[in-house]
């Protein structure tokens, strides 16, 4: 009995009853049915009230380091998103860039006035967005264009970014810019903390295919970024990209599963449940059956698959293809099921014309989650660029040769 | 349960050993069965005292896996994982413990006639003890039952009289009894038809299980489902590399195939289907290991597991054999063999379909 897993240092059980019995006093029951079409303002509002709660709570941060406000064990965190999930509350999406990326790049990387400025301000709320991808820098993202020229004490910005998820809501973004046009195009960038209020930036949301509008263009037009908001060194911002990247622990993949396991699932389940127009259940239909047995089967083998992933983040075992492997699976898992829920709403689905905010990528609205769900076989690294990087990090197959 | 880090620990050791070890004898229709036993993998769970090693089905869980990777021929399935399971979830008896201990020290093989097919949800079993007045008679059919023409002990779950299952030895040459081999396009695997046409059963000569009789048929045939996924497991691992090692020295258009978009993402999809496998059996091993036999949580695990493993086994042999090109379908290239066995595991104990009929039945 050697192990320290035997002995955990706080008592799971008691910890889940603790945010079971928290979520079924705090989580808003009519929460979905309140949020479904509501305006720009009252999403924020409800978010920003939403996060405020949870981090009245302590959870709101609980993977950042005890220092800033968190400091929880993943065991513990795991069991968090479980119950989260089970109960339905709300996601916080208006703040998940500023809880992962810009933290996990100001823990990482940053400096300690950096820490010591945004780390606070994001839990009273500030707001931060992805300025990475531009419209000739999608999977191949070293190839970006948008300039940031050194001049003394400050940076000058120009260029267009696109795909910025939220940015008409954000206070900061994480801007990744050019910095020297003659290096090798993975040599020559650096990574910047740009205020969103900075003169000459324009933000320009684009309507997507499901006739939301949360991604947006940010057009950077002789922007002054000071030269103290460079994060890691210049004309490194590749390399601390990625590495910051790479800091995610599988932690927000495992909510994304639980979500898909719980109201996902149960409400596939419940929507073959109901009849038809000729009064006939589709769950009698051993078609039915089969696919929804599936399901189960294959989110078991995500939820699993997620938490061996931070098991092996904790222990230091996680492969370089790993991380890629579960959101592959994920995003097409995510995508088959919307795409069965979709068929099995029938025409009905189609009436269904907005679906709730503050969701899972799983709402009940079928058919526009089925769209939807090309959000995550798009970005963050496409499924084709998934498969390249598991077949040469994974599998160590060689690369495409370069195109001459 | 013991820390998972020290079972981590001894098992990859018995992995290499195992792996190394059936390398030597990879395909062969019979593996060394007295190697077997010198390694101590036939009695792996048969307690100590019985010249076992006490341990559990995860430790068996590992070897199954290496037999599935190396297509391992022999009675392994036959007698340790359907024998000593059934063996194990009766009532101890003298008679019984003998068994047990010859097992362990390879001294016999043992076939258990059990259901094969479809039917998981009835509960019903192809055999029944039968009181004819001049005394009890065995009488039923069973098809596609692993090792029984080659097995020296054959062990059959029956109905009782009251219909509870019980389990009888039947001697394969006892008056009655026709056990003929089912030649299968498997050829790593045996198969028996076993007809019981009135065979004389002693009164009392049957072992009765320990606890809830339908429960431990019920956790038999799931212990069986999770060493076919297991075996379809090893099936994918071992075509996922045999591929990915081809696809880098296989060279066409002036570059190694595996640079090829088209077929490299066909290996990565390959691993990710046997990393899902993976995780899958996982938690159908620990429900069998932790949990009574046939409770409910350890036959909805059994069921995902056998329905995804055997499925992907297939779809990734599959891809092995499209990767290799025309060498692949050569038989010298040996990819028939994983082709045919993941096949034959896919219907075996019942089909992906039968197994998330079982799991739907939750739904209604």
């Amino acid at each position: 009995m050697t192990s320290s897993s035997s002995a955990p240092a706080v008592d799971l059980d008691a910890f889940r009853t603790s945010v079971r019995d928290w979520c079924a006093a705090h989580v808003p029951a009519d929460w979905r049915a309140a949020q479904t079409g509501v305006s720009d303002d009252e999403f924020v509002r409800f978010q920003q009230d939403w996060f405020q709660q949870l981090r009245a709570a302590g959870w709101a941060v609980p993977h950042w380091p005890k220092e800033w406000g968190g400091g929880m064990a993943p065991a513990e965190q795991v069991v968090l998103y479980q119950e989260l999930a089970a109960a339905d509350a709300p996601r916080l999406v208006l703040a998940f860039v500023s809880l992962h990326h810009a933290a996990s790049t100001l823990l990482e990387a940053g400096t300690d006035e950096q820490r010591q400025r945004h780390l606070p301000a994001i839990l009273d709320g500030e707001i931060w967005v992805q300025g990475f991808s531009e419209p000739d820098a999608g999977s191949d993202l070293a190839s970006l264009k948008a300039t940031a020229r050194r001049e003394g004490d400050v940076f000058i910005a120009n260029g267009q970014k696109v795909w910025a998820s939220g940015a008409m809501h954000a206070d900061w973004c994480l801007l990744l810019a050019r910095s020297d046009p003659s290096a090798p195009k993975r040599k020559g960038i650096s990574y910047l903390l740009m205020d969103m209020r900075s003169p000459g930036l324009d933000v320009r949301p684009i309507k997507q295919a499901t006739g939301e509008s949360h991604f947006c263009e940010i057009f950077l037009n002789d922007v002054e970024i000071p030269a103290a908001n460079l994060v890691g060194p210049e004309n490194s911002g590749w390399q601390v990209a990625q590495a910051t990247l790479s800091a995610e622990r599988g932690m927000t993949m495992l909510e994304l599963a639980e979500r898909l396991g719980n109201a996902g699932f149960k409400w596939l389940v419940e929507l073959c449940r109901q009849p038809g127009p000729d009064g006939t259940r589709p769950i009698d239909d051993g078609l039915v059956q089969d696919a929804l047995a599936g399901f189960e089967t294959e989110i078991t083998g995500l939820r699993s698959l997620c938490t061996d992933l931070v098991d092996r983040h904790e222990a230091g075992t996680a492969g370089a293809a790993d991380a890629s492997i579960v959101k592959l699976y994920y995003s097409e898992l995510l995508q088959r099921m919307m795409d069965f829920g979709a068929l099995q709403a029938g025409l009905a689905g189609h009436a269904v014309l907005q679906k709730p905010i503050s969701s899972g990528w799983e709402s009940g609205a079928w058919v526009l989650d089925f769209l939807g769900s090309w959000e995550w076989t798009i970005p963050g690294g496409s499924s084709e660029i998934q498969r390249t990087i598991i077949g040469e990090r994974g599998l160590g197959l060689p690369r495409e040769p370069v195109a001459s | 349960m013991p820390p998972s880090s020290e079972f981590a620990e001894i098992h990859d050791e018995l992995r290499s050993v195992g792996r190394d070890l059936l390398a030597r004898s990879a395909q062969q229709h019979d593996v060394d069965w007295k190697l077997l036993a010198s390694s101590g993998w036939l009695g792996l769970e048969v307690p100590e005292e019985l010249d076992g090693a006490g341990a559990t089905f995860a430790e068996v869980a590992v070897i199954i896996e290496e037999m599935g990777r190396a297509a391992t021929g022999g009675a392994y399935l036959g007698t340790v994982v359907l024998g000593v399971g059934t063996l194990l979830a009766v009532a101890p008896a003298p008679d019984r413990d003998e068994l047990l201990r010859a097992v362990a020290n390879g001294a016999t093989t043992v076939a258990v006639a059990l259901p094969t097919g479809d039917d998981l949800a009835s509960g019903d079993l192809p055999f029944r003890i039968e009181n004819l007045g001049d005394g009890l008679r065995l009488v039923g059919r069973a098809d596609f039952v692993p090792d029984a023409a080659q097995a020296e002990r054959l062990l059959v779950v029956a109905a009782g009289l009251e219909g509870r299952p019980v389990v009888v030895e039947v001697p394969p040459g006892s008056a009655g009894l026709t056990i003929e081999d089912q030649p299968v396009l498997d050829a790593t695997r045996r198969v028996a038809s076993v007809v019981a046409d009135e065979v004389v059963v002693g009164p009392a000569a049957w072992w009765s299980f320990a606890g809830d009789a339908e429960a431990a048929v019920r956790g038999l045939v799931d212990r069986a489902s999770v060493a076919i996924a297991l075996d379809s497991l090893g099936i994918a691992e071992a075509m996922v590399e045999l591929t990915v090692e081809y696809a880098k020295v296989r060279e066409q258009f002036a570059r190694p195939i595996g640079s090829f978009q088209a077929v490299k993402h066909q290996c990565a999809d390959m691993l990710v289907s046997t990393t899902v496998a993976r995780q899958l059996v996982g938690q159908a091993i620990a429900a069998l290991v932790e949990g009574p036999g046939g409770d409910a949580e350890a036959s909805v695990a059994a069921s995902r597991a056998k329905s995804y493993a055997t499925e992907a086994a297939m779809d990734v042999v599959g891809k092995a054999l499209q990767l290799h090109g025309g060498i692949g379908y050569t038989w010298e290239s040996g990819i028939h063999v994983f082709f045919k066995r993941a096949a034959l595991d896919r219907s075996l104990f019942g089909s992906p379909t039968a197994h998330r009929r079982r799991l739907a039945a939750r739904y209604a």
